[in-house]
């Protein structure tokens, strides 16, 4: 029975790639997650007009990360991106408090669509080592999280310049993922 | 009924799109190549496969080249109709233009410049940037022809972002692949802009030339080309130049060949040394002769350039008039353009050869080349007149052939050469007649009426041979009407007898009251009333002695031949017309006095035959509505009038090597009233030229005010100005225009300027170095003082509210305060004036103790805010001034600007 398990894991996430979107307003720190979770570095980054896409591989899961603009002028076009997507990494940066709001609606945008409704949600609210930096608490109020309904999401407070959160979010996200969440 | 209808419209197929779309998004790298290698197959067979366009661009980031390239293929096709997903791309090809891989990043950037969506050139300006510099030459090479793509879509940005700079230091790449693309690119761009932008100096020069040696014959035509627009200052340096380049003539590759043929005959005309000359065009001939030898195409291409070339040195090929002698085998066009030039180069010492040659062809059986090479014989006969009698016996002996287009080429040709030596040639004439028969092509006809006519004293059955043609009077067509008409006068006026007098009545009769050809009718007319008025004068004008032809093969309007050998080894060269006439260029063609002459000039360029001059002057059968004889009415087509003089400022700006469209008129603005400009080169250093300037704003536009005075004994001309880097850009946005300054009088002038043109690298100065020179005198340097204000745009104005948001939003360390002591304000409502004049805009004014405090605002170019605080007693010394802007480091020249206002 354990191995006919381990077998039907390998052929759903052994071969396949779960195919994960990090989203969020510019200046997040999406594409520096994306580089410091597949290479471990902290590299420069400039604004990303268009996309990053990379593979991770984390506890046996492939990660195909899907990193998109955050730039107003993109994100109408990350709608582009949500078909067949299994999980959502939503990008807060907990030091911009003036955004929050803006950050919220997007947030709740992407809620209501209808090509995410099986994909879980991670959200990080990175930029933790800034001074002025919100906790998790606090960005879970701001972006209401409360209100989600009928999806498995979590919370981890990050910092990607330090590293710190970015993989115990990823051990959720693959074990979501493993249970059948996604 | 309706239910069961529905299935027609729901399909359980999907489709190519979405199944595609599926095969895209698959996890599978191999199926996702597969599906773009598809798309591409399916974009290449004219399917529309635009709305894929996401998923295919998601398939961008791949470490596979292949697929890469597919993507990169795919999106220069669609980029354009799906301008707004473009930007999706962007980050990819930001990426690839650092990848590792020096093929991808040429690939990344070739590609950006192959995608015309405007949305996203600006993103793209920082990779090229680093692909300029790129380690790898084909990177540098590749990014160098990006430049040129993407000034052809935005000009603008490539300027501001100092791509042309770039470009021009790519010319002393140590690569000279670089080098010849960079070369290209200069090129391109320069044709498309008004300014000059790709001038060869002494420095350019020396790396082209050794380039030129090293890179592959593509680059090399490009470098030649630029070469040859390059005016080298001196005999000797041409000289030099030439002798560098002259190898190239011996390259197998066409293209490199006529560039470099191109290039040295541009050099030549500055070459004094006959001796030199001479040996340059020893050199010419046998690559020229070489290319005769190539496929017909390009056989065609070289000769309609050796056409132009032999009108300027009919030395170089004139020994080698035997490669031009027409194969049997050439193609019709091949043969045509031989004989032109075999007309050229005939000479007293081989034309008995080319009359040899000519025969022949005119026994041809191409009916169009057989009538060329007739009229052939007749433009020698015409050219030579020493030969005319040799070739009017080879027309005699085709004239016996009784081949009927020949026979009626040949005195079409005949008639010409009656025209050119008058009373020499009649003793043919009886031979002419025996043809008249078979004559039925209109020209012939007329032609051979106009001999009759002409010469009907000496024929004496002129009166029955006319009259033959006269019974189907009303069918002629209107050329042979004009000519019978006239011919009939002839004849009467020479033999006033009873028959040509009847002859008369009906040719009048016919041509006023039955016909409805207004030419023949007022013709007609004319003679009838000069016959019934004056039959004397009637002699004096119908039978006046004519003026002497010429042969007009040689007819392209010099302007028009230079033009055209500069462009020699172009579509310009082949076509024979300038550039502008067949290419419409984003460039807006300010006035250039010579256009209007060139459609003139190139007709008589392209005119096949001598004839058409000959005819205009001598029976004009073509020419209907030109008068009949009369005395010196009607001369050869003056060649076309010399183009007026060109105003001052184009001559100026062909000196100092500008376009003309830069010009901007500078007389419009009033020219500056007021206080005195400062001298700014005394005469006492200016070897009696006294320069003073100054810095004016005038209906927002940024002018250079200059005096000039001439205290010297002789007249100076040719004044020209530089500015060097400064803060600000400033440089002239047109050629100076000063006229020539007589002894003790002088000049003021406006000049335009311009901004961000030549900006200078670190801290804000207000120093402004000008050199001024002239044809007379060495170089004027001296340096001026920019005074900030005259940059204040119009529209500096601000709202109280925005004032203090604007304000408020700036921090503090934007502040900068200084003390005028030494100034007072003694009216207020004056200085606010000044200062407003100068577009520093007064806001508001408070009362602070027993001091008033006044706010303005200003803004410099590119929106750099200016916020002012001035405090001050009016009435009393001493004046504070404190200003918070973006810009601080402007601060110390705003100080010194607003301290010259209110001292007014």
């Amino acid at each position: 029975m354990g191995i006919l398990f381990t077998k039907m894991f390998s052929s759903l996430f052994g071969n396949k790639e779960a195919r994960i979107l990090v989203l969020g307003l510019d200046n997040a720190g999406k594409t520096t997650i994306l580089y410091r979770l597949q290479m471990g570095e902290v590299v420069s980054t400039i604004p990303t007009i268009g996309f990053n896409v990379e593979t991770v591989q984390y506890n046996n899961i492939k990660f195909q990360v899907w990193d998109l603009g955050g730039q107003t002028s993109i994100r109408p076009y990350w709608r582009c991106y949500f078909p067949n997507t299994q999980a959502i990494i939503y990008v807060v940066d907990s030091s911009d408090t003036d955004r929050l709001v803006i950050a919220k609606d997007e947030f709740h945008a992407i809620l209501e669509e209808e090509e995410l409704r099986g994909a879980v949600v991670l959200i990080f609210a990175n930029k933790q080592d800034l001074p002025g930096a919100l906790d998790d608490a606090a960005v879970t109020e701001a972006l209401e999280l409360h209100k989600i309904k009928n999806r498995q999401w979590a919370i981890f407070k990050t910092s990607a310049i330090k590293g710190e959160g970015l993989f115990e979010g990823l051990d959720w996200l693959s074990n979501t993922l493993k249970s059948g969440g996604g | 009924m309706s239910g069961h209808d529905s299935k027609y419209f729901s399909t359980t197929k999907k489709g190519e799109i979405p199944e595609l779309k599926e095969e895209l998004n698959s996890q599978y790298k191999d199926k996702r190549k597969d599906a773009v290698k598809k798309v591409i197959a399916a974009m290449t067979v004219g399917k529309d496969v635009s709305s894929l366009f996401t998923d295919v661009v998601n398939c961008m980031q791949t470490e596979n080249l292949e697929l890469k390239k597919l993507v990169y293929l795919y999106l220069i096709n669609y980029a354009k109709s799906q301008p707004d997903l473009a930007i999706l791309a962007v980050n990819t090809f930001v990426k690839d233009s650092q990848d590792p891989n020096p093929l991808i990043r040429a690939l990344a950037v070739r590609t950006m410049g192959c995608i015309r969506v405007d949305k996203i050139t600006e993103y793209l300006c920082d990779p090229l940037q680093r692909c300029l510099k790129d380690d790898d030459p084909y990177v540098r090479k590749t990014a160098a022809i990006c430049v040129a793509k993407l000034y052809d879509i935005n000009a603008e940005l490539v300027e501001d972002r100092g791509f042309l700079e770039s470009l021009k230091d790519l010319i002393s790449d140590n690569n000279p692949m670089v080098v010849a693309n960079a070369v290209a690119a200069l090129a391109e761009i320069q044709e498309n802009s008004a300014r000059p932008i790709f001038e060869i100096t002494s420095h350019t020069l020396s790396k082209l030339l050794t380039a030129l040696n090293e890179c592959t014959e593509w680059g090399q035509v490009f470098i030649l080309d630029a070469l040859s627009r390059y005016k080298a200052p001196d005999a000797r340096e041409a000289e030099n130049i030439v002798e560098r380049v002259t190898p190239r003539l011996q390259h197998a590759n066409c293209a490199v060949v006529l560039s470099a043929v191109k290039m040295i005959l541009q050099q030549m005309e500055l070459i004094t040394s006959t001796d030199v000359v001479r040996n340059l065009c020893k050199k010419m001939a046998p690559p020229l002769v070489t290319l005769l030898s190539a496929e017909p195409e390009i056989q065609y291409v070289a000769l309609r350039n050796i056409n132009l070339i032999v009108q300027r040195r009919p030395t170089i090929l004139a020994h080698e008039i035997k490669v031009f002698f027409c194969k049997y085998n050439d193609p019709i066009y091949v043969k045509m353009e031989k004989l032109e030039i075999m007309i050229k180069l005939a000479s007293d010492r081989n034309i008995d050869q080319v009359l040899l040659e000519f025969k022949e062809y005119a026994t041809e059986v191409d009916v169009d080349f057989v009538r060329k090479a007739v009229r052939a014989i007749g433009r020698c006969a015409i050219k030579l007149e020493r030969a005319a009698e040799r070739c009017i016996s080879v027309l005699l002996e085709l004239i016996k052939i009784k081949v009927n287009y020949v026979v009626q080429e040949a005195i079409i040709v005949i008639k010409d050469i009656f025209r050119r030596y008058p009373n020499t040639y009649e003793s043919i004439i009886a031979t002419l007649c025996e043809s008249l028969d078979t004559l039925d092509e209109p020209e012939a006809k007329a032609s051979m009426i106009w001999i009759i006519g002409e010469y009907a004293e000496r024929i004496d059955n002129a009166d029955e041979l006319l009259e033959s043609f006269l019974e189907s009077f009303p069918e002629e067509p209107a050329q042979v009407q004009l000519q019978l008409l006239t011919a009939t006068v002839k004849l009467f006026l020479k033999k006033p007898t009873e028959g040509p007098q009847q002859m008369i009545q009906v040719v009048l009769n016919n041509a006023t009251v039955e016909t409805d050809n207004p030419d023949l009718r007022d013709r007609a007319y004319i003679y009838w009333r000069l016959l019934s008025t004056d039959p004397e004068a009637a002699k004096d004008v119908v039978l006046a002695e004519k003026p002497v032809i010429s042969d007009d093969s040689n007819q392209i309007d010099p302007s028009l031949l230079d033009e055209l050998l500069a462009n020699i080894a172009t579509l310009s060269s082949v076509y024979h017309k300038p550039p502008e006439a067949f290419v419409t260029r984003v460039k807006t063609t300010a006035q250039r006095t010579e256009d209007d002459d060139y459609p003139e000039g190139s007709e008589t360029g392209y005119s096949e035959s001598p004839s058409h001059a000959a005819e205009g002057s001598a029976s004009s059968p073509t020419s209907s509505s030109n008068a009949p004889y009369s005395t010196a009415r009607q001369p050869a087509p003056a060649p076309p009038a010399p183009a007026p003089a060109a105003p001052v400022p184009d001559l100026l700006g062909d000196l100092i090597g500008l376009d003309n469209n830069a010009i901007v008129p500078v007389d419009q603005p009033a020219s500056p009233t007021g206080p005195p400009l400062p001298v700014l080169v005394p005469a006492s250093t200016g070897q009696g030229l006294q320069i003073s300037a100054q810095l004016t704003r005038q209906d927002g536009q940024i002018f250079y005010s200059l005096l000039f005075e001439n205290n010297t004994q002789i007249a100076l001309d040719g004044f020209l100005i530089q500015f060097n880097k400064n803060t600000f850009g400033l440089a002239a946005a047109g050629p100076l225009t000063v006229p020539q300054l007589q002894p003790g009088t002088s000049a003021t002038t406006l000049l335009p300027m311009v901004m961000f043109q030549n900006l200078s690298q670190g801290p804000p100065s207000s120093l402004l170095q000008v050199a001024v020179k002239n044809s007379q005198q060495p170089v004027w340097y001296f340096n001026d003082k920019i005074s900030l204000h005259v940059f204040f745009t119009e529209d500096g104005r601000m709202e109280r509210g925005s004032f203090l948001e604007t304000w408020r939003s700036l921090p503090d360390s934007n502040e900068v305060s200084k003390e005028f002591p030494g100034i007072v304000v003694n009216n207020a409502e004056a200085a606010i004036d000044r200062l407003g004049a100068s577009n520093i805009f007064f806001i508001a004014k408070r009362k602070h103790a027993n001091q008033d405090v006044f706010y303005f605002s200003a803004k410099l170019p590119r929106g750099i805010p200016f916020l002012i605080e001035l405090t001050t007693a009016v009435g009393t010394l001493g004046v504070k001034c404190a200003i918070k802007t973006p810009g601080a480091e402007m601060a110390p020249l705003f100080f010194e600007a607003i301290e010259t206002l209110l001292a007014g």
